[in-house]
């Protein structure tokens, strides 16, 4: 890769999100912060899939939201295309909505109850003038839907959305997101709320409209075995940081971070065979009040030494660009 | 081995005014003292159904419960609700899916461990409980200080693992998991599942652990029952039926996950819906949804057969007991 002279797609520059606290202790005037996330850089190129895990409060939510917009981050941007995104919503606030989606973990809560799929469906095409006129915009929905695996789409149409189940509403919040093409979608735990069995076809059918359409997917997750499944490239996530990013199979199978190897030692797998020595983690994640000024990760962390607390390691990079923020890596034989 | 609960035709449907829902068909098997049995199923399947019928905590007005289910001999569903209250917490616990919610947020976990001891031995004094609690506590990996707090000053794995501690007052010889580490973090959840199973070495344990995620039961049960629609599809050991996975249900469920560190395979969901419930088809209950489905299994409903290997399986593709691919 000749990174001179190539610019990401997405890339997300030093973005940190803060957010201010008042708690019982403290004078007027003085405010401590919730780094919610903080100073993460990250680059997503066309028809990527990055998947993004971690604990639940490690931030991986609101760097979704910061990339879309819905929040707007203390410092940093995230560029697309090179184009800064503050800019970008600024100008011109309906190209940047066309051009960056966000498909919820919720689907019930996703849509209007008192709208039927054909309305909730027609809105954003009739926003973008997508189609001559409604009819025609009938026929985009009514083909999109069957391509989806929704049939019989007439019927489907005519429904509310108390009336399809939570797969159905999935696929057709995805659908949604993909009818303005955008070039960047983000995925907030699309499939933590469904069952099971309808699981794998929600995530073949982002894989497939992300390789189709070479769009850039950003699949923020907690389960560890479906976001390697789905993702090319995965980031760990600890407390408002990325801690560990590599290929999907690198970063799983290999992991180099402490925090990222006690994660995945945790997690269940379906081969009972795969059982492992669990590396266990003192305690919950603590809340990101202030934390460090060493690694964040220090307090819980196995072998973490003298070194870990006093400053914020930097990352070792290794030759496939697989990078952790670990002070002790090569220790340990890792 | 011995015998700790035998199911035999369980059936359990919700009556409304004009429909009867069939919840649970014809369930039967049997836990030995000691196993740990994993209940898994896509929602709807009826689960938690079963599991709130062994514990008779239905509106026993909308619901109907035939058969038989022998806890030491006795039939939990023909109990009086005074008989029922002697078994539950000491030979029965259960532990719910949101702790949050089981644990009063009013009183200290203290006050309530008390209520709760006391049922059953009503004499015992403050400090016996607390022993015995703190003993609790710390088989689950919290600090004794949780003795003393409320629910709302604990996180959600600490919650859930006072809940786990509760539910082993008395020492239950079942104890039932209902999604109890659905809710909790990747971390959280792998550290609890750890510590039950370390737990069962220590004290004597039998477990039924109701989940929807096979990962779960392949990490902390020995034997596994698979449901679909009400109805047993696959019951036997976990190290059988992961590897080897026969029934058609079964098949498709494992392969909708994806594995931790093998090969990267295909993902497959199964195709269409569960069955209305309230219309109970004559065939086999899988047979709309299953790729190999016959005429025979729309129309006949397989019975359950014991293989060699000691599973029990209900599909027309093993009957007789021999193996046709």
């Amino acid at each position: 890769m000749n990174k001179e002279n190539h610019t990401p797609f997405v890339s997300v520059k030093d973005v940190a999100m803060w957010y201010p606290y008042h708690g019982k202790r403290q004078q007027k005037g003085e405010k401590d912060w919730i780094k919610a996330v903080d100073g993460v850089s990250i680059e997503i190129e066309h028809g990527e899939i990055l998947g993004v895990i971690g604990e639940s409060g490690c931030g991986k939510s609101t760097l979704g939201k910061i990339l879309t917009r819905l929040e707007n981050p203390t410092r940093g941007d995230c560029l697309i295309d090179g184009v800064s995104t503050k800019e970008m919503i600024k100008k011109d606030a309906k190209k940047f909505r066309s051009t960056v989606q966000i498909v919820f973990q919720n689907p019930f809560d996703t849509f209007t109850p008192r709208d039927t799929i054909e309305k909730i469906l027609l809105r954003p095409l009739k926003n973008y003038s997508i189609g001559t006129d409604n009819e025609d915009r009938r026929r985009i929905c009514i083909e999109a839907l069957e391509a989806g695996g929704l049939r019989p789409a007439e019927d489907i149409l005519k429904r509310f959305p108390h009336e399809l189940s939570g797969g159905q509403l999935q696929r057709i919040s995805i659908i949604r997101s993909m009818f303005l093409n955008p070039g960047f979608i983000v995925a907030d735990e699309p499939v933590s709320m469904l069952d099971v069995s309808v699981r794998a076809d929600i995530i073949n059918m982002l894989i497939e409209l992300s390789k189709s359409k070479d769009a850039a997917v950003m699949f923020i997750s907690h389960d560890i075995a479906l976001t390697r499944y789905i993702s090319d490239n995965i980031a760990v996530m600890y407390l408002g940081r990325i801690v560990e990013y590599g290929s999907a199979d690198e970063v799983v199978k290999s992991p180099m971070h402490p925090y990222t190897q006690a994660l995945i030692s945790n997690c269940a797998s379906i081969d009972p065979e795969d059982k492992q020595e669990t590396i266990s983690i003192e305690g919950e994640p603590p809340t990101p009040l202030n934390p460090g000024p060493g690694c964040y990760f220090a307090p819980r962390c196995y072998m973490a030494c003298e070194e870990c607390y006093k400053r914020y390691p930097e990352p070792v990079v290794s030759e496939t660009g697989h990078w952790a923020a670990c002070a002790r890596i090569g220790e340990n034989g890792k | 081995m011995e015998r700790l609960l035998t199911l035999e035709n369980v059936n359990v449907s919700y009556v409304n005014k004009d429909k009867k829902v069939y919840a649970v068909k014809n369930a039967g098997f049997s836990i030995n003292k000691g196993d740990s049995l994993g209940v898994v199923g896509e929602s709807g399947s009826g689960k938690s159904t079963l599991a709130m019928a062994l514990l008779r905590l239905h509106d026993e007005s909308r619901t109907e419960i035939t058969g038989k289910a022998l806890f030491e001999g006795k039939n939990l569903l023909e109990l009086t609700q005074e008989e029922m209250n002697a078994l539950r917490w000491k030979d029965i616990s259960v532990v719910f899916q949101k702790a949050m919610n089981s644990l009063s947020p009013v009183h200290r976990i203290s006050e309530q461990v008390e209520d709760i001891y006391r049922v059953h031995e009503p004499h015992a004094s403050k400090k016996e409980i607390e022993e015995r609690m703190i003993y609790l506590l710390k088989l689950v990996n919290l600090p004794e200080r949780v003795y003393r707090l409320y629910p709302h000053e604990m996180s959600g794995g600490m919650l859930q693992r006072t809940a786990i501690a509760v539910s082993l007052l008395h020492s239950p010889k079942l104890i039932i998991f209902d999604e109890a580490t659905t809710a909790l973090d990747v971390v959280t959840q792998g550290q609890i599942l750890e510590e039950v199973v370390q737990m069962e070495q220590e004290i004597s344990m039998t477990r039924i652990m109701i989940t929807h995620d096979m990962s779960v039961v392949a990490a902390s049960c020995n034997k596994v029952a698979v449901m679909y629609a009400g109805e047993f599809m696959e019951i036997g050991y976990v190290k059988d039926i992961f590897k080897n996975p026969m029934h058609p249900y079964t098949k498709g469920l494992l392969n909708s996950f994806p594995s931790l560190k093998g090969e990267n395979e295909t993902l497959h969901a199964i195709p269409g819906f569960l069955p209305d419930l309230s219309k109970p088809e004559p065939g086999c209950v899988f047979a709309s949804r299953c790729p190999q489905a016959s005429e025979r299994c729309r129309r006949e409903k397989p019975a359950c057969q014991e293989l060699k290997d000691g599973r029990q399986i209900a599909c027309w593709l093993y009957q007789g007991g021999e193996t046709h691919e």
